[in-house]
């Protein structure tokens, strides 16, 4: 046996599982945190943004034993708001990429299939859409229909869609052509039977990964227009609402006199995205077919 | 008055007719598309099968074989001329009666690499065409596993996927899949050009047997002369697009007409045993 | 004579994610001498490719090797160890198999040519198109192939194209696997031909990986057949062709089809035994027609009287 060979392969696979499995332990305690947040906050109401009573007492406190994070400017306990944000943050982030896939791989799939007008029609709405940045949608939406978790997942799915779209569309313009539809057409079959059957099925794990790979990414750029104050209202428990009140409020100096008010929503933020892109990264490699090792030379 | 009868008979029993067919791919995609411009592949296709026929088509490799083969079945519209299949312009029929004309074909691809789902079990793959039929379970379940018998394979195939098969196995659930809805044309895009010899001679005396029992008419497309002469009584030999020599193989293969056919079959033999029983080709 | 390639029991391995290993090659001795043309014959599955990898140098790095393997004397493996410096490319050039994917669609085949002999032989630009020219058109191409990406070419032309740039690099060894299973009847011949004529004017080493005897029979010095990742047959060409010693080198024999006689076919059923199993038995064992009691003992390798004709099989004097 080649002991060096096999040594270095048990160890690059080994290190691969080690970061899948952090991934998986970091994202399995965020989505804990977000369904029993309101249970283990300390002050439920706080983290839903109601300012306690005895606010003035308790202004920008750092953190301490009964604030753990420390308190903001309203003298809100930040610990309790953070927690709480747990939950907006995993349903902003799920349901933007959920939504963008479904509707992204429906229309490249159709676009792919049918060929002709409808493949040129459908291209040319799915790079008019690409081109579109969410930002822009949501200070729209901000202005024509107010603030909401709503017009933060419009304005990222608006955005998002076409990419899934055109990743659909690639990965489908190569199975359509092959001779497994070719014969599924041939016999009879619907295209309403073919394209999940033949068509979806073997496009679906390349598109899952991609989504899983992109739900850090959506998170930070729903708390960047939550950040901006484009989306959800102030005093929601979001990440990226409370980095906005701490600017609002305390302007730059909040960096120098009270940082916790940054560092703790930034450090949930980041903690999030590295769960999910380290589950992403190894499924990746899995998926590409230059990673893999296991493809066959017969004949 | 005998030969009026024969030609009566004879337009009874064309299956397949192709009237100055000259197909190819649209150049330019996108937009653009709706100026058809084509880069023509078969030039003026003249070519009528009977049934109960073997026929080969023999062409060298970007000939236009698969091309035509997609003509016949209803998947390319020429840009000029007319396909008959069962005496229908299938070209000036809608898709859905078009796909019940085209029923009747059995088809076996190219490459059985590609021909099967990876996702599905071969159960799966060969029933297909039954559930398009709209039968019910139990008969596409039956109908199934005799059609798997009948082409010698194990019945432990059925529930497993493709990528555990090796390529012959593949060619012979492909072919199990082409034959299960019984159809009365069986088309083969190089039937054995994918595998190796032996499991090649598997192949060709399965569809001898095949042929010996069913009587399907057969068209199949090869490059290869050999496979040709064991699988098909007649012959169009393809090249660059366009027909260049029609007529029972044997006399092809033995007695040349043109020039083309007479290089071909001389190369054949640099690649190839010595035979005793030599061939008039000189 | 200058032996060009030794192989003494050498057994490569590939290990899957269960953590079976398929041994691909199982032990094979070879010994090839310098400006000889040997070819392999075998199915699909049997090993060659592997075989031919490991000659030219470019095992995946996941495989796992034994045995010894020289390449003009060097030792290239040595047990785990693989070392080819000065070997690959410069000495031993391989023709791919898979023409699809041994070519880098995002280069022209101009930068193929290019790349490679500017590592090989430190040519300039020029100077390799000018000998990309030379050798596309021994091959059948005009030189308009030289600014296409790959993708634009057929299967057919594609394989002639790395016959070319292996051609090109003018090295003494070639190993050429499956060279022509995607190319017609016409091409096949013309290639096999420019094969043959480098090992006669140029003294190159050529070896031959194919599953159609016939065409080995028509370039080939000596040839060996492989199943299931062992030699079981080799010898001269001629003593192979015409008394072949081991039933499955008959068999493979019987199933080629002749042009202008319909002789029956006569394969034996069943397919090559997977290889992820160890056998202390004959390999060929389920699908041989001779079979004994003797054969469930490994088969040793025994030499033809007169002959410089090796066989793997106990009965082999009843089955010629
Ligand atoms: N989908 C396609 N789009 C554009 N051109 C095509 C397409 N399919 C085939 N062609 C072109 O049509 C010509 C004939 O191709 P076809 O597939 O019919 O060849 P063939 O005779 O079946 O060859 P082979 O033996 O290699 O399968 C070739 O020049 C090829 O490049
Ligand atoms: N890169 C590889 N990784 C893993 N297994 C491989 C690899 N290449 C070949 N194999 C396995 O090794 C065996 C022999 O394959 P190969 O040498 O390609 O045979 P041949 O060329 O005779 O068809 C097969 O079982 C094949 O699946
Ligand atoms: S050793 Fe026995 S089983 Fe093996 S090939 Fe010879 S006769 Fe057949
Ligand atoms: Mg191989
Ligand atoms: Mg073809």
């Amino acid at each position: 046996m080649t002991l060096p060979s096999l040594y270095s392969r048990i160890m690059r696979r080994n290190l691969r599982r080690t970061r899948f499995k952090i991934g998986v332990a970091l994202t399995t305690i965020i989505v804990i945190l977000s369904i029993i947040a309101p249970l283990i906050a300390p002050y439920p109401s706080e983290g839903y943004g109601y300012v306690p009573a005895n606010a003035s007492e308790r202004k920008l406190l750092p953190p301490s034993t009964q604030f753990p994070f420390g308190t903001d400017a309203l003298g809100r306990d930040l610990f309790s708001r953070v927690l709480t944000g747990t939950r907006t943050a995993v349903i902003q982030a799920v349901s933007v990429i959920l939504i963008s896939l479904l509707v992204g791989m429906i229309i490249g799939v159709c676009a792919a299939y049918f060929k002709g007008l409808i493949e040129v029609t459908l291209n040319y709405f799915t790079e008019l859409f690409m081109a579109v940045p969410s930002i822009v949608i949501a200070l729209f939406l901000r202005l024509t229909i107010g603030q909401g978790l709503h017009v933060v997942i419009i304005s990222l799915v608006i955005a998002w869609w076409a990419w899934y779209s055109r990743i659909a569309y690639v990965y489908a313009k190569s199975i359509v052509e092959l001779e497994y539809v070719t014969l599924a057409k041939l016999s009879g079959l619907s295209a309403l039977k073919i394209i999940p059957r033949h068509v979806i099925r073997n496009i679906f794990q390349a598109l899952t990964v991609q989504a899983i790979s992109d739900l850090g990414s959506a998170l930070l750029e729903a708390s960047a227009i939550n950040f901006m104050g484009l989306g959800l209202p102030p005093g929601s428990p979001e990440w990226g609402v409370i980095l906005y009140e701490a600017i609002t409020e305390r302007g730059i100096e909040a960096f120098l006199f009270s940082p916790w008010l940054v560092v703790f929503p930034g450090l949930f933020i980041f903690m999030t995205t590295l769960g999910f892109s380290l589950i992403a990264d190894p499924l990746r490699e899995d998926l590409d077919p230059r990673l893999r090792r296991r493809w066959k030379l017969w004949f | 008055m005998l030969e009026i009868q024969r030609g009566v008979i004879e337009l009874n029993n064309e299956v397949i007719k192709l009237q100055d067919v000259t197909a190819g791919y649209k150049t330019v995609t996108g937009f653009k598309s709706i100026l058809k411009r084509y880069q023509v592949v078969l030039k003026d296709i003249n070519l009528t099968v009977s049934k109960g026929e073997r026929v080969a088509i023999i062409g060298e490799s970007g000939s236009g074989k698969s091309t035509l083969l997609k003509v016949i079945m209803g998947l390319l519209k020429p840009i000029k001329g007319e396909v008959y299949v069962y005496g229908k312009q299938i070209y000036k029929l809608p898709w859905r009666e078009r796909v019940k004309i085209i029923r009747k074909i059995g088809y076996v691809p190219q490459d059985p690499y590609s021909a099967l789902n990876p996702l599905l079990t071969v159960k799966h793959a060969i029933s297909e065409p039954l559930e398009a039929l709209g039968l019910k379970d139990e008969i596409i379940e039956q109908r199934v596993r005799e059609a798997v018998k009948f082409v010698g394979l194990p019945q432990e195939v059925l529930n497993s996927t493709p990528d555990e098969l090796s390529g012959g196995m593949r060619q012979r659930v492909l072919i199990v899949r082409a034959l299960v809805a019984e159809p009365e044309i069986l088309i083969l895009d190089e039937p054995t050009s994918a595998l190796d010899v032996s499991i090649q001679a598997q192949i060709i005396n399965l569809l001898n047997d095949i042929y010996s029992k069913l009587k399907t008419t057969m068209i199949t497309v090869t490059h290869d002369l050999a496979v040709a002469q064991y699988l098909a009584d007649r012959a169009f030999i393809l090249r660059n697009g366009s027909i260049s020599e029609e007529g029972p193989i044997d006399q092809i293969l033995s007695n040349p007409r043109s020039e083309y056919t007479r290089k071909l079959v001389l190369s054949y033999y640099v690649t190839s045993f010595k035979n005793n029983k030599s061939v008039g080709t000189e | 004579m200058v032996l060009a390639i030794q192989a003494k029991n050498l057994k490569i391995g590939y290990m899957d994610e269960e953590e079976q290993i398929t041994w691909a090659t199982r032990g094979v001795d070879l010994s090839v001498e310098e400006g000889e043309s040997f070819c392999i014959v075998g199915e699909s599955g049997c090993g060659k490719s592997t075989l031919a990898s490991a000659i030219a140098g470019v095992l995946p790095p996941h495989a796992l090797t034994m045995g010894k393997l020289y390449i003009f004397n060097q030792l290239v493996i040595n047990e785990s160890e693989r070392n080819y410096n000065g070997i690959r490319g410069k000495v031993v050039s391989l023709i791919p198999q898979n023409p699809g994917t041994s070519l880098n669609p995002f280069l022209t085949i101009g930068d193929h040519f290019y790349y490679i002999l500017r590592d090989v032989k430190g040519l300039s630009k020029s100077d390799s198109i000018k000998i990309a020219q030379e050798y596309l058109s021994k091959v059948g191409l005009g030189k308009d192939v030289l600014e296409k990406y790959p993708h634009k070419l057929s299967g057919g032309m594609q394989q002639r194209v790395l016959i070319a740039i292996a051609l090109a690099s003018e090295v003494k060894i070639i190993v050429a696997d499956e060279p022509t299973s995607s190319i017609d009847a016409n091409l096949r011949a013309q290639i096999l031909n420019l094969l043959s004529k480098l090992v006669k004017e140029f003294k190159v080493t050529l070896l031959l990986v194919t599953h159609d005897l016939a065409s080995a029979s028509k370039i080939c010095d000596r040839i060996a057949v492989m199943y299931a990742g062992k030699v079981i047959e080799t010898g001269l060409t001629s003593s192979i062709i015409s008394k072949p010693r081991h039933p499955y080198t008959r068999m493979l024999l019987d199933s080629v089809p002749l042009l202008g006689s319909k002789k029956s076919l006569n394969p034996l059923p069943g397919e090559p035994p997977s290889l992820v199993e160890d056998f202390t038995w004959c390999s060929f064992r389920d699908r041989c027609p001779f079979r004994i009691e003797q054969c469930s003992v490994e088969p040793p390798l025994i030499p033809v009287e007169d002959e410089p004709h090796l066989v793997r099989c106990w009965r082999f004097r009843e089955v010629s």
